[in-house]
């Protein structure tokens, strides 16, 4: 400041050192006048000429040193080339650690793809690059939706739920498996992480493989043992002490068959993520073979009641959906006691249909609830085994229902017994037989 | 300066609504691309169930063909967009009909696919025909892909490779008459085989014209009916043969 001041003081002093002068050579010549013009002319030469230089040097500055001016002029100069090189030093920090970051982000083993609030390209890492066949130079501001078209990766961006990761083939016949997980921030922007996962999915493949063929072999010879033991049991002639193990190798064996069957029908229910088209399905008649059938398989040990609140139909498969159902129904019945009650009910609210079964049972402890639909995971061991389950009853289930775009919800309080619901999704229904558009993730007119 | 900004929202919006169509367009290829890859397996692997649901499906490119048309006819209507933007919105009125009639060939490759599941499978397992499909499932790959790049030059490259697939359809053709001359019992199975490449071939077909709108699009030239070789001449010298 005080130097500023100086250096217009000084300024200043020049232009009137400079018109004395002018004025001065004037008197001499006669003119004085004249002899001043001529002065603040030159005076105004002389700073178009600095402010020439100037201009040119800003223009220029990165190829040329700052012209040696002194005065104002000089600390003009002087200001602007320190603004300049604080910004450079900022610039260069900054281009340092955008590097770092780069070269970090390239070595991750993961790809890395940053897209906006249009799910365009930003940027991407290398890794991503050669996960998802991007090019540097020409992808950036494409939306990856268009570069990589797989229709579920663009439906699980649209859909906007990044809960769960995204696990797909990149090409249908290709044995790459691709898992997209996308993270939300700032404004509608995403990180998207995608990671090369074929050796999992080869080994789950393998490990499908083995379960369903290992049941498939198991089966045959089971059928012949079963067979036999059922004719042994019936003759008439088996001596009275072989009786008994008799009667229980065949109901071992029976228990051994409902195992396998219902590996093979799991495996069947793995065997593909695809969503089944299915039929129309009376869900009211579906309830009442369902109650029928628990009436005749356990007398009259429960009381049995059916509330079909909603006359709508369910677009499903039939044969999957009825084995779901009776799996929740046969585990009510096998848990409740003598004299306890199981409730069906059926209905359907905006978000769409479902299907539950109460029982008075014992309830299940809340610690068990979240690993309840494991396969073979039993609640009480001991006491499951009696009841003859197979232990994967709401495996299928649960499969089942994902086929369907369901879920499967569990409530339950110690003592007080349990409710098992399937929520069906609300594309499902069908309301008073009024077919809806199929469920695609292509809606004609639909707004991106 | 109200009017100024008028002026750049309307802009904008037609830019969005660009985008949007052609992004629709892409998402339109991808599902092609998907009923391709679904319609070769279904062949190859004798997958009944998938070539029924590639055929079942084929009315969802029907619909989105359907789609994209009003939408670009909306734009043409409001918008009457001139040079590049017209350009962009004619090739892509022409690319849907091409995209449009490759669903159709794959719902043909996936229903005779679904058919011969139900078949003896010859001793190669329709081993050329699995590497065809591959060669055709690239180019349509690599066409879509220049289509969303903008890449003239690419789209050049891929229209050049449509000759592969001729190439190979050809051989395909001869080997199975060598196969029905030998053993009439298979002429069936050889004939729908035929349509099977047949269709492939016609798919290659289409995804050399989505190149040639994709250099229409970006250079303004008409390279259609006119040889490889002669493209890229005109595209140098800037005139057309």
């Amino acid at each position: 400041m005080d130097s500023g001041f100086r250096a217009w003081g000084f300024a200043l002093g020049r232009v009137v050192g400079v018109a004395v002068l002018g004025l001065l050579v004037g008197w001499a010549i006669g003119h004085p006048w004249w002899g001043l013009a001529g002065a603040l002319a030159l005076a105004a030469l002389s700073l178009w000429r600095n402010l020439y230089r100037l201009e040119d040097w800003l223009r220029h500055r990165n190829r040329m040193s700052p012209p040696d001016a002194g005065g104002l002029w000089g600390d003009v100069v002087s200001q602007v080339s320190r603004l300049h090189r604080r910004k450079q030093f900022h610039k260069q920090r900054m281009l340092a650690l955008f590097r770092e970051l780069r070269r970090s982000s390239a070595s991750m083993p993961d790809g890395v793809v940053v897209l906006n609030a249009g799910h365009e390209i930003l940027w991407f890492n290398r890794k991503a690059g050669e996960l998802l066949g991007l090019r540097r130079k020409t992808d950036f501001g494409i939306p990856l939706a268009s570069l990589l078209r797989l229709p579920e990766f663009a439906r699980y961006l649209a859909k906007g739920d990044f809960s769960s990761a995204l696990r797909l083939q990149r090409r249908i016949g290709e044995a790459v498996w691709l898992e997209f997980q996308a993270m939300p921030y700032g404004e509608g922007q995403l990180v998207l992480l995608v990671r090369d996962v074929t050796r999992q999915a080869q080994l789950e493949t393998m490990r499908k493989d083995f379960v369903a063929n290992a049941s498939h072999e198991l089966r045959s010879p089971l059928t012949v043992i079963a067979g036999y033991l059922e004719t042994l049991s019936t003759e008439p002639d088996l001596p009275a002490d072989l009786r008994p193990p008799v009667q229980e190798m065949r109901r071992q064996s029976e228990r051994m068959t409902a195992i396998i069957s219902d590996l093979l029908e799991l495996s069947r229910l793995e065997a593909s993520d695809e969503q089944v088209a299915g039929t129309e399905v009376d869900v009211t008649a579906l309830l009442a073979v369902l109650a029928r059938d628990l009436k005749t398989r356990d007398g009259k040990r429960h009381e049995v009641a059916v509330r079909v609140e909603s006359g709508d139909r369910l677009r499903a498969d039939e044969g999957l959906l009825h084995s779901a159902f009776w799996n929740l129904v046969d585990n009510a019945s096998k848990y409740t006691p003598a004299g306890g009650r199981i409730t069906l009910r059926w209905w359907v609210d905006e978000d769409g249909g479902h299907f539950s079964v109460t029982d008075t049972g014992p309830g299940i402890p809340p610690e068990h609830l979240p690993r309840l639909t494991e396969r073979f995971y039993r609640v009480d061991p001991g006491r499951a085994r009696d009841a003859g389950g197979s232990g994967l009853g709401l495996a299928i289930v649960r499969h089942v229902l994902q086929r369907h775009g369901g879920e499967l919800a569990i409530r339950s309080e110690a003592g007080q017994g349990s409710t098992f619901t399937c929520h069906l999704p609300a594309s499902r229904i069908l309301r008073q037989a009024v077919a809806l558009p199929d469920e695609s993730g292509y809606a004609p007119g639909q707004r991106a | 300066m109200d009017t100024t900004d008028f002026s750049q929202h309307i802009s904008r919006r037609f830019n969005e609504d660009l985008e949007r169509v052609r992004n629709q367009v892409l998402a339109m290829g991808g599902f092609v691309e998907q009923q391709l890859a679904k319609s070769v397996s279904a062949l190859v692997e004798g997958d009944s169930s998938l070539g029924e649901s590639v055929a079942r499906d084929d009315f969802k490119v029907n619909n989105m063909e359907v789609s994209i048309d009003e939408e670009c006819s909306r734009i043409l209507a409001t918008r009457a967009p001139a040079a590049g933007d017209l350009r962009l919105i004619v090739a892509i009125i022409k690319a849907i009909t091409d995209l449009e009639r490759m669903g159709d060939e794959c719902e043909k490759i996936g229903y005779i696919g679904s058919r011969l599941a139900t078949q003896e499978r010859p001793a190669d397992k329709y081993r050329e025909v699995k590497h065809l499909g591959r060669v055709v499932q690239d180019l349509v790959h690599d066409a879509l892909d220049a289509f969303a790049r903008m890449d003239a030059e690419a789209a050049l490259k891929v229209a050049r490779r449509d000759r592969l697939v001729d190439e190979e359809y050809e051989a395909i053709q001869r080997q199975s008459i060598t196969f029905m001359m030998e053993d009439p019992r298979t002429i069936r199975r050889a004939l729908d085989v035929m349509w099977v490449v047949r269709a492939l071939e016609r798919i290659g077909d289409h995804a050399k014209n989505i190149c040639e709108y994709v250099i229409y699009m970006v250079h303004g030239k008409d390279v259609r009916h006119i040889r490889i070789e002669d493209v890229e001449d005109a595209l140098k010298d800037g005139t057309r043969p």
